[in-house]
């Protein structure tokens, strides 16, 4: 399914379900995710953090609007708290089979939004793996030369932001003599398409949700 | 023909790189420039390359560069990809350049065969070695098919084979009508192929007679033949014992060594080969399998605080060295660690003055040229006093003077204070020559050999 409309999708259900409260449909939508995350076979292991992150969160809100309210109503507790899991599962669903590089290409040609966005963010993607690796460096480095960083100290994180911004200057520099310019024109040598499916499917579930959250209410 | 006239650089005020150049690099021949590290190569290229003054400096003076389109390797390759694999790179470079889609297979083909990266394709990038990335960098600009090649010291990682086969192959595209323009510290392999040869003097570019260039680049081309001699009977430092070091594939698969504490020891081998791989496992920055042993004991279990005090690395990239801001807060920072009298403050300013250090004290480390760097970060590794000191490509970026204050003062120190020395380099004219011991990389074995 194209990148955009997935992501679009994910978004138009979040806001619905965030105005209209409906406990059941949320319970559709998550089980409907989870079957749809196992059915592209991922770890279960990064399943089971996807639950278990935003279980804090979650129980939160459920004791406020359940055990410290003044008059505990349980579908209201159990509805709002599980809105927690729709975003996430939802915006797992979107992010499982999209490289960050589909979803930036989408963006451009589907949404024609601005290359330097998609790009830039795409770049900054980039740069992450060079800031972990720099910072294991700089810990190895000050070791060698008698001084302990501990993840509390601030030099560290000194030197994590001047990497960061070091590399964000070069990359600049570098996509330039890449041929890259703001603005510009560019070519479509992979193109992500719109198919019919991709208008059938979203409209199927958009249906889907909009029945169940006003029969389901 | 690219001309400058009167063509004035500088940073700030205080820091003027050209003053009043007047230059023309002929198109469609085979240029190199030379000069010392930190005179402002690489400042040219990006001039060239029409990214100073937008994003840093002030010009006067003007450049023409005949309405031909460049695009400029730069010094650190790493920094210059935007994208995750080589292939999604070379798809945003031919896209930028509004590339057809039917134009797209050819030119990958080409880039691929250009620089022999087939293997490397959809290999992340920044999982590759630093004459890996080198190659893909190169193979982005053929990729784009430009009429000028900047290449700011485009084979600095590369192994000697590649760097040959790599200059062989730019020759091949100046013949098909480019223009190549690179800067380089070493000078070999370029008889023949190199047309103009030019040199940073004195805040200028001035290009070499026929005759100085032949002198130049003949004297410079002599691949002496090295003997080194193989350990019998002496004390280990390092003990590999069915050692195992993989990073996204098996580097290293090791029955059995001992590298030699006190002595000198130079590792060689083809880029990716592990090198580097090997420098992390030995600072436990890499995990390994199978024993590795420093004294006898397991260096996974050693403290990495007390280790580390034993072992240092001169990292490859000098900028991952430093600690603080400026060259004073760094120096005075080892002196702090000083652990013996070697490296006295009078034989530090010494030093300095050697390295042309002693005039940037106050400057901010960043700011310093790729081969101010480098120099500061060996000086800064030898005050801080291990045992054992890994360098890995020390000499890369330096110019031949800056090289050999920079062996002296390695030499010195090994010879004085007994340290374990162990070296990675593809340049090998200052440095092979006092090495004691020479282990070369290939098929994941390491092995002692005599030349």
């Amino acid at each position: 399914m194209n990148p955009s409309f997935k992501f679009l999708l994910a978004l138009i259900i979040s806001l619905e379900i965030s105005f209209e409260s409906s406990l059941a449909t949320n319970f559709l939508i998550i089980s409907i995710s989870i079957i749809y995350l196992l059915i592209k076979h991922v770890k279960l292991k990064n399943l089971l953090i996807t639950l278990f992150a935003p279980l804090l969160a979650a129980v939160t809100i459920f004791a406020t609007l359940y055990w410290f309210a003044p008059q505990p109503n349980l579908t209201n507790a159990l509805s709002l708290s599980s809105r927690i899991y729709v975003y996430t599962l939802t915006i797992y669903c979107v992010a499982v089979d999209t490289s960050a590089e589909q979803m930036a290409r989408s963006f451009e040609q589907n949404f024609h939004l601005p290359s330097k966005f998609a790009y830039g963010v795409l770049a900054a993607l980039n740069i992450v793996p060079q800031i972990k690796q720099a910072i294991r460096q700089i810990r190895t480095a000050a070791m060698m030369r008698g001084i302990y960083l501990g993840f509390w100290s601030p030099t560290l994180y000194f030197k994590a932001i001047l990497v960061a911004l070091n590399s964000a200057e070069n990359l600049a520099q570098g996509m330039e003599s890449h041929g890259y310019h703001e603005n510009a024109t560019r070519s479509v040598i992979i193109k992500i398409p719109i198919k019919v499916s991709d208008w059938t499917i979203s409209i199927i579930i958009l249906l889907i949700v909009n029945l169940s959250l006003f029969i389901l209410h | 023909m690219i001309t400058s006239k009167n063509l004035t650089f500088s940073y700030d005020k205080q820091n003027t790189i050209l003053e009043q150049t007047n230059l023309s690099i002929p198109t469609g021949e085979f240029s190199l420039l030379i000069g010392p590290s930190g005179c402002g190569k690489s400042t040219f290229l990006k001039i060239l390359a029409q990214l100073y003054p937008k994003y840093a400096g002030t010009i006067s003076g003007s450049i023409n560069l005949d309405n031909l389109q460049t695009a400029m390797m730069f010094q650190k390759a790493s920094e210059q990809f935007t994208m995750a694999t080589p292939r999604e790179e070379i798809v945003f470079a031919l896209e930028n350049l509004q590339i057809s889609r039917e134009k797209y297979p050819t030119r990958l083909q080409q880039a691929v065969n250009f620089a022999g990266i087939s293997h490397l394709l959809d290999q992340k990038i920044n999982t590759m070695s630093g004459g890996e990335q080198q190659r893909v960098a190169l193979a982005v600009l053929v990729a784009m098919d430009v009429d000028v090649f900047l290449l700011d010291e485009p084979f600095a990682s590369c192994d000697p084979t590649t760097r040959k086969f790599l200059i062989t192959k730019l020759a091949h595209l100046r013949d098909l009508g480019k223009t190549i323009f690179l800067s380089d510290h070493i000078l070999s392999d370029y008889v023949g192929i190199c047309d103009n040869l030019f040199q940073f003097r004195d805040k200028t570019i001035v290009k070499l007679k026929e005759k100085e260039k032949k002198l130049l680049l003949h004297t410079n081309d002599q691949h002496p033949t090295y003997s080194f001699s193989i350990p019998v009977h002496e004390s280990s430092c390092f003990t590999f014992a069915n050692t195992e070091i993989k990073q996204n594939r098996l580097l290293l698969s090791q029955h059995e060594l001992q590298i030699i504490a006190g002595k000198t020891t130079l590792i060689t081998g083809a880029n990716g080969a592990g090198k580097t791989s090997l420098f992390e496992a030995l600072t436990q920055m890499l995990p390994y399998e199978g024993n590795l042993t420093f004294n006898k004991q397991e260096i996974c279990q050693l403290s990495p605080r007390k280790y580390l005090r034993q072992v240092g690395q001169v990292f490859q990239e000098a900028t991952d060295q430093f600690i603080n801001i400026t060259v004073l807060d760094e120096l005075n920072l080892s002196k702090k660690q000083r652990s013996d009298n070697f490296f006295t403050d009078q034989k530090i300013q010494q030093a300095l003055v050697n390295l042309n250090l002693d005039q940037l004290l106050d400057q901010v480390v960043y700011s310093l040229s790729g081969g101010q760097q480098k120099k500061l970060q060996i000086l800064l590794m030898l005050i801080s006093n291990q045992k054992v000191l890994l360098l890995d490509e020390p000499l890369s970026g330096l110019d031949q003077d800056s090289a050999l204050q920079v062996m002296k003062l390695l030499r010195q120190s090994q010879i004085d204070r007994k340290q374990t020395l162990l070296i990675i380099s593809h340049e090998l004219t200052n440095l092979a020559s006092w090495c004691d011991y020479h282990l070369v990389l290939a098929n994941h074995q390491l092995t002692y050999v005599t030349k």
